[in-house]
This record gives C-alpha cells, sequence and structure tokens, in this order.
C-alpha cells in the first residue's frame, strides 16, 4: 500500500461527491499526463462504496447511493489500468465482476479492427474473471483475451486474414462471462463483458453515433444489472470517464466530417447516460495556443478543432483540473502543477454542496515511485 | 555473405540459423518470460524490458534499464544530421545479435546491410573500465545481484562472449547493464550475423489502400505468425520524410490512426514487441499540433538537438575533461516510459541537461556541463589544452 493515503486530503472534496449531470474536465500535458488523477477519480467512487475507512475521508457519502465507473480510454488498455488500480489498492478485474466497473477499451481495435491472431486458440482458456488475474500476463504464452464481439459475428475466423471480419472470437466469447447476463436480449447478440471494445467505422458523426450507442450500452447494462439483482440500489449512479477522447478528433478531423461540434455533441450525449461526466484532455500549447491569431502560422485544422473542442469543453464543464509541469523545470520532487479553476457551468447545478466546497486553487502534486501521490501547496 | 567470417561474435549462432524461433520457442515456452535472450527485469519494478542497443540510453530511461516491452520510443532530431539513425541502426543491430525479429519498415534492404558490426558485449569494449572498477563499491546491492543474474543466463546463452567480463560495472557507472543485454558495434563495419537474413522489410508500395493501413496489416501479420515468445523490434526511420512517404501520409487521418494502431499492438497480451520511431523535426516541428500528437501517443519521447558545426568551439569547450570526447549535441527527455504515464517526476534523472557524442563505437548520452564563462580563458584553456596551438596561430 502506498505511504500517502490513496487520496490526498487536498484532493479529496474534488474528485468525491460530484455532482449530477456534471462534466469535469481535466486537462494534461505531454510531461504531466493526468492518469493518476483519473485513478483518484476511480478511487473515489469504487472505493468508497465498499470500505468505511474511505468515507470518512470522503464525508458523507452521496446518499447512501452506489457509485459504479464506466472507463473508456482511448490511449491505454486494460492491462494499464488494471496494474495501476492495483497499486491503488482497487482491484478492477473484481469491481468487474461486481459490475461496479466496466471498461471500455478504445485502444486496440478502434482503428485496425479485431487482431486476428493469437486469440483464436488461446482463449479457449476462458477465466471466469476478467484477463487480468494472471500476475504477469504480458509475453505468457497465453494471451488472456476474453473478447466480446462488438457484433454479431459472421463465421468462423480465418487464421490470419488480411480483411478481419468484425467480432471475430464468437468463438470464444462463451460461458464465462455471458450466463451472468441474464436480461441479454438474445435476438441481438451483444454481450457486454468486462472489456467492451470500440470500432471507428464509417464517417462522420454516424461514426460517433456508433461509439456512442456501443458506450450507451454497457453503461445501460451496468445500471440495469443492479436492478435485476434487486439488491435495494435501484438508482446506482455511474460515472463516466472518459480518457483523452480528443484521439479521436486529432486522428480523424473534420476532413472525414467529425470536428469539435460533433465531438462535443458526442460528449453531451453520452452525458445524458450518467450522472457525472470525468473527461481527460491534452491541453499542450500547440494543440490549444496555435489556434488562436496570435499565432504566426495558419493553424492547421487538427489545432483549430482541438482547441475548440478543449475549450469549448472547460466552457460547458463544472470544474476544469489543469495538470501541468512545472514552470520553472523540472524537479526530483515534484512532479508537477495541479491548478483547479472553475468551468462555464460553474454552479449551475442544484447541489450547492459540492460548489460549496470547491474551491479554486493551485497546488503542486508528486507522483512517488510506489503510486503513492502527495499533493501540497507551495512551501509546505 | 562472402564476409561472414569477420564479425562472428557469438559462436552459437551458427546452430540457431534456420530455426531460431523454433528452437527458441521450444525451450522458453515453459520457462519465465524474462529468460529469453536480450529481455531482463527492469530492475524498477520488474517489467520485462529490452536493451535499445546503447547502453547509456538504456540508462537514462527512467530506471528501468532499457525500453520496456511494449513501448515506443520516438526519437526526434533537428537539422539535417543523421544521429537518430545511428540510434536506429545500434536498436536493430542490438535485435539481430539477440534473435529478436526486427521488422523495418519503409527502408530498402540496403538499410540492414548497413548495420553496424557487432564488436562484442557492450562492457568489453569499455576503455574505461580501469577507472569504472573504483566505483564498483557504491553500486547497490539489488544491482548487484542483478548482474549476476544476468550474468548466469548469459553463460548459459552465449559463453565465449560473456567470458572475460561478468558482472562488470557499466558505462555510466550505471549499474544494471549485464553482457547478453546490450551489445558494442562499430559503425564502420558491417554486421555479419547468421540472424540478419531474418529481417523483416516492409517496404512502402503504393496500394489501393491506405499506405498506413497497409503497413499495419503487414505488421500484424508478421507478429501473428511468429511463434507467441518472440520478441520483435519494430523501426521506423524517418517516419514522414517526404522522400520516403508521400505526402498525404502526414494528414494527421492518416498518421495519427497508425500510431495509435502500432501502440494498440504493442499492448496487446501476448505480443512482446517495442518500436523505435525517428521523425525529422526540421520538417515537422514540435510546435505544431501534429507532432506533439504523435508524442502523446508515445510512450517514450527524446529530442537530438545537435550542436551546428559553427558551434565546435562551444562544443569543445563543454567537455568537462580534455580526456572526453566534446558533445555533439543536446539530448532531451520530453517524456519517459512507464513513468510519466504514471504521473511522472520521480526520476532522478529528469530534468537533467543530457549531451550525446557519437562515435565510431558508442552512441554516449552524459549529463551535459556547461563550459567555462566566456572570459574565463585560463579556465577554458585549463580544460582544453589541445585547442592551445590552435588559439596561437590565430594570433600570430
Amino acid at each position: 500500500m502506498p505511504t500517502q493515503p490513496p487520496l490526498p486530503p487536498l484532493l479529496a472534496p474534488y474528485v468525491s461527491s460530484l455532482p449530477p449531470s456534471s462534466l469535469i474536465v481535466l486537462s494534461t500535458v505531454l510531461g504531466a499526463q493526468g492518469n493518476w488523477l483519473t485513478l483518484r477519480y476511480l478511487y473515489a467512487a469504487l472505493n468508497a462504496s465498499s470500505t468505511s475507512d474511505a468515507a470518512l475521508i470522503l464525508g458523507e457519502r452521496h446518499n447512501g447511493k452506489k457509485q459504479k465507473v464506466v472507463l473508456v480510454s482511448f490511449l491505454r488498455g486494460w492491462e494499464f489500468w488494471r496494474a495501476e488500480a492495483k497499486r491503488l489498492g482497487l482491484d478492477l478485474a473484481r469491481l468487474t465482476d461486481k459490475r461496479q466497473f466496466a471498461f471500455v477499451d478504445g485502444l486496440s481495435e478502434l482503428f485496425s479492427g479485431p487482431r486476428t491472431t493469437p486469440t483464436t486458440t488461446t482463449t479457449t482458456t476462458t477465466q471466469t474473471t476478467p484477463p487480468s488475474l494472471v500476475p504477469s500476463p504480458r509475453g505468457g504464452p497465453v494471451p488472456q483475451r476474453t473478447i466480446l464481439p462488438s457484433r454479431s459475428a459472421p463465421g468462423p475466423i480465418p487464421a490470419r486474414g488480411p480483411q478481419p471480419a468484425r467480432g471475430p472470437a464468437a468463438v470464444a466469447a462463451p460461458a464465462p462471462l455471458t450466463p451472468s447476463a441474464p436480461s441479454a436480449p438474445p435476438a441481438s447478440s451483444r454481450e457486454i463483458g468486462p472489456v467492451k471494445r470500440l470500432h471507428l467505422s464509417g464517417k462522420g458523426p454516424a461514426a460517433l453515433d456508433r461509439l456512442e450507442k456501443d458506450i450507451a450500452a454497457v453503461v445501460a447494462h451496468l445500471s440495469g444489472r443492479a436492478t435485476a439483482t434487486a439488491e435495494g440500489e435501484d438508482d446506482s449512479e455511474v460515472l463516466l470517464v472518459l480518457d483523452q477522447p480528443d484521439l479521436l478528433l486529432a486522428a480523424t478531423g473534420p476532413g472525414q466530417g467529425i470536428g469539435a461540434t460533433e465531438m462535443t455533441e458526442w460528449v453531451m450525449g453520452l452525458q445524458q447516460y450518467v450522472h457525472a461526466t470525468v473527461m481527460t484532455l491534452a491541453a499542450d500549447l500547440p494543440l490549444i495556443h496555435n489556434a488562436s491569431a496570435a499565432a504566426h502560422q495558419m493553424p492547421t485544422p487538427l489545432e483549430t478543432e482541438h482547441a475548440a473542442f478543449a475549450i469549448g469543453s472547460a466552457h460547458r464543464a463544472h470544474l476544469v483540473m489543469q495538470l501541468r509541469d512545472l514552470d520553472t523545470g523540472a524537479a526530483r520532487d515534484v512532479s508537477g502543477v495541479l491548478r483547479v479553476s472553475k468551468g462555464g457551468a460553474w454552479g449551475q447545478s442544484d447541489n450547492t454542496d459540492a460548489n460549496g466546497s470547491w474551491e479554486e486553487k493551485e497546488a503542486l502534486y508528486f507522483v512517488q515511485r510506489d503510486g503513492g501521490v502527495s499533493v501540497f501547496g507551495r512551501g509546505e | 555473405m562472402s564476409f561472414r567470417k569477420r564479425n562472428i561474435g557469438l559462436s552459437t549462432g551458427g546452430d540457431r540459423t534456420g530455426s531460431v524461433n523454433a528452437s527458441a520457442q521450444s525451450q522458453q515456452a515453459p520457462a519465465a518470460p524474462e529468460s529469453t535472450p536480450g529481455v531482463r527485469p527492469s530492475p524498477d519494478d520488474g517489467r520485462p524490458t529490452t536493451s535499445t542497443g546503447t547502453p547509456s540510453l538504456d540508462n537514462i530511461l527512467a530506471g528501468h534499464g532499457g525500453l520496456p516491452i511494449g513501448k515506443t520510443l520516438l526519437v526526434e532530431e533537428n537539422g539535417t544530421t543523421d544521429f537518430a539513425g545511428a540510434l536506429l541502426r545500434y536498436y536493430a543491430a542490438e535485435g539481430v545479435v539477440q534473435d529478436h525479429r526486427v521488422h523495418v519498415v519503409g527502408m530498402p534492404e540496403q538499410w540492414g546491410r548497413s548495420l553496424p558490426g557487432l564488436i562484442g558485449p557492450a562492457d568489453a569494449v569499455d576503455d574505461k573500465q580501469d577507472k569504472r572498477k573504483g566505483e564498483r563499491m557504491k553500486i547497490a546491492w539489488r544491482y548487484e545481484r542483478l548482474g549476476e543474474f544476468g550474468a548466469g543466463i548469459a553463460g548459459s546463452r552465449v559463453p565465449t562472449a560473456t567470458s572475460g567480463d561478468q558482472s562488470q560495472p557499466t558505462a555510466d557507472g550505471s549499474p544494471d547493464k549485464r553482457p547478453a543485454f546490450c551489445h558494442a558495434f562499430d559503425l564502420t563495419k558491417r554486421l555479419t550475423h547468421p540472424s540478419i537474413a531474418n529481417l523483416n522489410y516492409i517496404p512502402l508500395t503504393p496500394s489501393n489502400e491506405p499506405l498506413f493501413t497497409t503497413i499495419h496489416k503487414r505488421l500484424d501479420a508478421a507478429i501473428a505468425s511468429s511463434p507467441p515468445n518472440t520478441v520483435h523490434r519494430i523501426v521506423i526511420p524517418s517516419l514522414l520524410n517526404p522522400t520516403i512517404y508521400p505526402p498525404e501520409s502526414s494528414q494527421p487521418d492518416s498518421v495519427l490512426p497508425f500510431l495509435h494502431s502500432l501502440r494498440a499492438l504493442l499492448n496487446t497480451p501476448g505480443v512482446r514487441a517495442t518500436a523505435m520511431i525517428t521523425i525529422p523535426l526540421t520538417l515537422f516541428p514540435r510546435a505544431t499540433g501534429l507532432v506533439r500528437w504523435m508524442e502523446l501517443i508515445s510512450d517514450g519521447v527524446i529530442e537530438l538537438c545537435p550542436f551546428p558545426h559553427s558551434a565546435d568551439a562551444l562544443a569543445t569547450s563543454g567537455a568537462a575533461t580534455s580526456h572526453e570526447e566534446p558533445p555533439q549535441g543536446m539530448l532531451k527527455t520530453h517524456r519517459l516510459p512507464v513513468l510519466h504515464e504514471r504521473g511522472g517526476g520521480s526520476d532522478q534523472n529528469v530534468g537533467q541537461d543530457w549531451a550525446f557524442t557519437l562515435s565510431r563505437r558508442r552512441f554516449e548520452i552524459k549529463p551535459f556541463s556547461l563550459p567555462p564563462a566566456e572570459g574565463d580563458k585560463e579556465g577554458q584553456d585549463g580544460a582544453v589544452p589541445g585547442n592551445m596551438p590552435k588559439k596561437a596561430d590565430l594570433e600570430f
């Protein structure tokens, strides 16, 4: 366990008890990545519902409602999040089994389609738990991939086809995950498992709509599951964490009919399904400032759209958490600067509670080797 | 291969030529992943790492002593020099010597033939060994143990190569290098190794589907068709260089999905691969959004800033002592694998100013020390006695 408390006291008010239908934008730069902060959001939502000591930190729980998290990651795989969460004391695999957490993989097959390769033989080693429980899976002879087809699988997989068909491992998607999903609609063989893989196909808003549907299905499954088991927690709150959705914008661009406007609408669409949304965005200098009129060069469409999306999101957000490098250069005991500022939607929600505990501030943070994070003011 | 006899460094290389992968697989399958040649656990957190072929580059990668498997390293270079290309050649040559599968994107086979020749394990050629031996006592015990561990494996794999130099300290006083892990190469010679024929060239041939889609499919297929325990190295020299790549490939919607797919490929469980990419910064400046996104998708980003020729004097005086070769440029680490993904900052090398020197036998990265102040003639003269005659000539 990290020597630091998992949630640094300075940080705690901002990561827990998010007001309903709020958007929190987490802006990062190349040298100051926000994964540790994303993990704190996961921790605040997931750990609080199970252990009591966290409740002390967090103060009163959110009306006793159970919080669930859907993490959509476009730049990092399941393995990364699982390992990093474990350092924090969160067992994402177990939480997935308990239907408190769902991971949506926007990395593996977003552009390339399903990999046809080593999965065909190995996925038969089905595990009742998601792909994660083997300690050092990387490089093991058995890649533990429990892929679920995103769409109905047409046929058997060619060993190595040039045109990988959609949904290859229908063979493999079998028993361990599905039987626990009682309400799976039989007609559409859409199955939602621990790892849902997004695939961007088509062009323009239609492609985004398809992604939105996929994510919405995961959200619905996660929240619907609680009612099905009738644990008395009908109204569980789902926190949606979007990890760098701006990649979608950068990698497609207005040439393919996806611009800042479409992305904003896409995020707004996703917000409808969930209680609160946390979104990480890249806010590097070239991505924000090149688009301004003061820049000397003509901005590229990538820069224009990114700036529009990032700034627009900040205006819609309740809270903006900015991470950046230390202005005075790298230091050995400081990882970066965290600035908390009000977003454009500050104070619009009814929950004055949370807004009351939020105040703008700037602090330094330090990520230790063991994964512990300390957040402290300057000079402390 | 008429010149095969010249540089046969590993006596065991001959018997593993044809069925390298098959034999490696049969031996390695039940064993722990770490026992693959050229792969060792990181001293930091135990994840498997592999060498970049440049010991001093291995040493600045956030304490992992190498490039962690599954990570990409983006090497950016300013100007028209090709220091990054040298780094790539070391990286590829190291892969050849370690019997890794090396995939070269966009280069003709000539590129593979010009890989630097093998001298031996990296430590054997360290001419400063005597000096370093005094530093050996400072090495932490856990690294010492690592060295022995490595030597044991090396002994079983390449007995001749490791006979003289087991568990010797490294070039930078940084501990974790062992003979079997990293080798030294000579840029003026040509690598002749049995497994050099296994280089997989992926040419950029125009076809009716997007260029990068083709590349990705071929990479994917090549990795898929090899035995599961094979370690792959993906070498992408001079990405987006207009002399190699068509102009439309530098569109964000072309190259960024490719890099994203490459990242996905490397992150696939069961795939053991690393990638090193170079990009000419003069054509694609860091201040553009495209390059920034390429950096964001990569795991590690280092930038080479060679000194211009007019700065030779500065470079000369930048050497700490006259015994060291003058640095040829600055090296900046913008992002290090794993470390920055986690939040970054706690590595002792972060924020350090690095200078690099490329000589015939090695690419060395060391802390940059500022030259003596401009007016401090005595200091300069004392530091650089080699320059004395020249200055005298000028004054007369």
